[in-house]
């Protein structure tokens, strides 16, 4: 185990409508086996120690599935290692005398509660709108009624990953929520038990989507690159696919 | 109503800039195809352009057809680009990009507008400027013997080949077009296609500009 000292300038701001700005703090003797999470622990200690407010950031599970934590570091999502939440992400990954940048996820659809804390209900709600299967009360069905072949649950597990963290937004140039909307689409669509709302679903979503302020997808691969699962856009691709025939096939008018 | 639901959408608007983008495509394909009786002689080639516009009605309906493309694709892009900008360039402090090779997707609207001003001036070049007693055939090596109007023009098909290396991949994600057994096809043909573009305009210019007696 080695110890680090690091410069971190973090985005301060004490509430939704203040304004905010970069502060610099300087943090030693940081163990490298310490995560990204632990080390602003250390900081928060420190700045109570002096009086200062402690920077609030948001995190619950710190063992990276539960989608609470995240933040830009260096101007990238959930930071430097790729498929990494930030409280997965260890110190070791850092040098002795780094300057960290350390700024919350940003979107017109996520205000800021206080520093690198945010709101993102805006994803909850585009759940609410349709990521959801109606379930009929009765009698218990035969456990193995129904048929589903292990391609089928493999792929709607890879989409199932998704914590919901948002990093697919804050990265996204747009500030879009496609990745994360293909993802909870993909995951019901390719089972199943999701094929009654199938034709509504993908339409009241993307229309939920569109009505929280999130972007259009450009075709960046940006959130692909920075999501902590590894959400692939293939599932943007199947989520514009379920658009097109939820629309074009519906009978909701 | 659904198809204003469909057209107001974020999936919507840039589905009508993919299906108006291969039909952009496939005209150039028609473009070039005729475009190969150049490089046969200047008499073939005159006679192919005699033989298009001696169908006045068909040249009509296309030509209003190309002009409806053109217009749906740069209005929606222009209004996409303007909703993309609503978020903001430089939201960070520290803007760092993690994908390979943003460039052409991100400069789409510059590379997009200086296609339309080549669109333009080659149009209103070949197609507007010339009388009636003028031959295509003699209008085109006269323009493009010319050093400055090639480099315009290669410049033109530089900035095609820059939009299309992300369109071309771009239109097909948009319509939903990603499996894994393409995929690779359509990694390999986002750069063939533009690049083959690329080359045989660039082929005829300069053909045109070396050859003293077309």
């Amino acid at each position: 185990m080695s110890e680090i000292n690091l410069t971190l300038k973090i985005w301060r701001q004490p509430n939704a409508e203040a304004e905010g700005k970069v502060e610099t703090y300087s943090v030693e003797n940081i163990s490298t086996d310490s995560s990204f999470l632990e080390m602003l622990d250390v900081l928060n200690e420190k700045l109570t120690h002096e009086g200062i407010d402690p920077v609030a950031f948001d995190h619950d599970c710190r063992e990276g599935i539960c989608g609470m934590c995240g933040a830009m570091v260096n101007g990238v999502a959930h930071g430097p290692e790729k498929e990494t939440t930030l409280c997965q992400l260890h110190m070791r990954h850092f040098n002795n005398g780094d300057t960290i940048v350390i700024e919350p996820f940003r979107s017109r659809a996520f205000p800021i509660y206080k520093d690198l804390m945010i709101d993102r209900s805006a994803l909850d709600r585009i759940i609410q709108a349709g990521g959801y299967t109606n379930v009929n009360t009765g009698g218990t069905p035969d456990a193995n009624s129904v048929r589903i072949s292990s391609q089928q649950v493999e792929l709607a597990m890879d989409a199932a990953a998704c914590i919901g963290c948002g990093a697919c937004v804050a990265s996204c140039p747009n500030g879009a929520a496609m990745l994360f909307t293909s993802a909870k689409i993909s995951q019901l669509a390719l089972l199943p038990q999701g094929q009654v709302e199938r034709k509504e679903r993908a339409q009241a979503m993307v229309q939920c989507m569109d009505d929280e302020g999130f972007g259009h997808c450009t075709n960046t691969k940006e959130c692909e690159a920075v999501c902590p699962k590894g959400i692939s856009i293939s599932n943007i691709a199947r989520l514009n696919r379920e658009f097109l025939k939820g629309i074009f096939t519906g009978r909701d008018d | 109503m659904w198809f204003v639901r469909f057209l107001t959408s974020s999936i919507g608007k840039k589905m009508v800039m993919a299906v108006t983008g291969l039909c952009l495509i496939l005209f150039l394909c028609v473009h070039a195809a005729g475009n190969v009786t150049i490089f046969v002689g200047s008499e073939v080639f005159q006679g192919y352009a005699e033989n298009l516009h001696s169908h006045p009605v068909i040249v009509f309906i296309f030509r209003l057809g190309l002009f409806a493309l053109f217009l749906i694709h740069i209005g929606v892009g222009l209004l996409l680009w303007q909703e993309g900008r609503k978020e903001g360039k430089n939201r960070y402090v520290v803007n760092t990009w993690v994908t390979k090779n943003p460039y052409a997707m991100s400069t789409m609207p510059y590379t997009g507008l200086f296609i339309l001003c080549f669109v333009l001036i080659h149009v209103f070049g070949f197609a507007v400027a010339p009388t009636h007693d003028q031959m295509i055939s003699n209008v085109i090596d006269v323009a493009l013997s010319n050093f400055f109007y090639v480099l315009l023009y290669l410049a033109g098909f530089a900035a095609l080949f820059i939009h299309l290396s992300h369109g071309f991949w771009s239109m097909l994600q948009t319509v939903g077009v990603n499996h894994p057994r393409y995929n690779t096809v359509i990694a390999w043909a986002t750069w063939v296609v533009p690049g083959g573009f690329l080359c045989f305009f660039s082929l005829i210019a300069l053909y045109l500009l070396t050859t003293s007696t077309y």
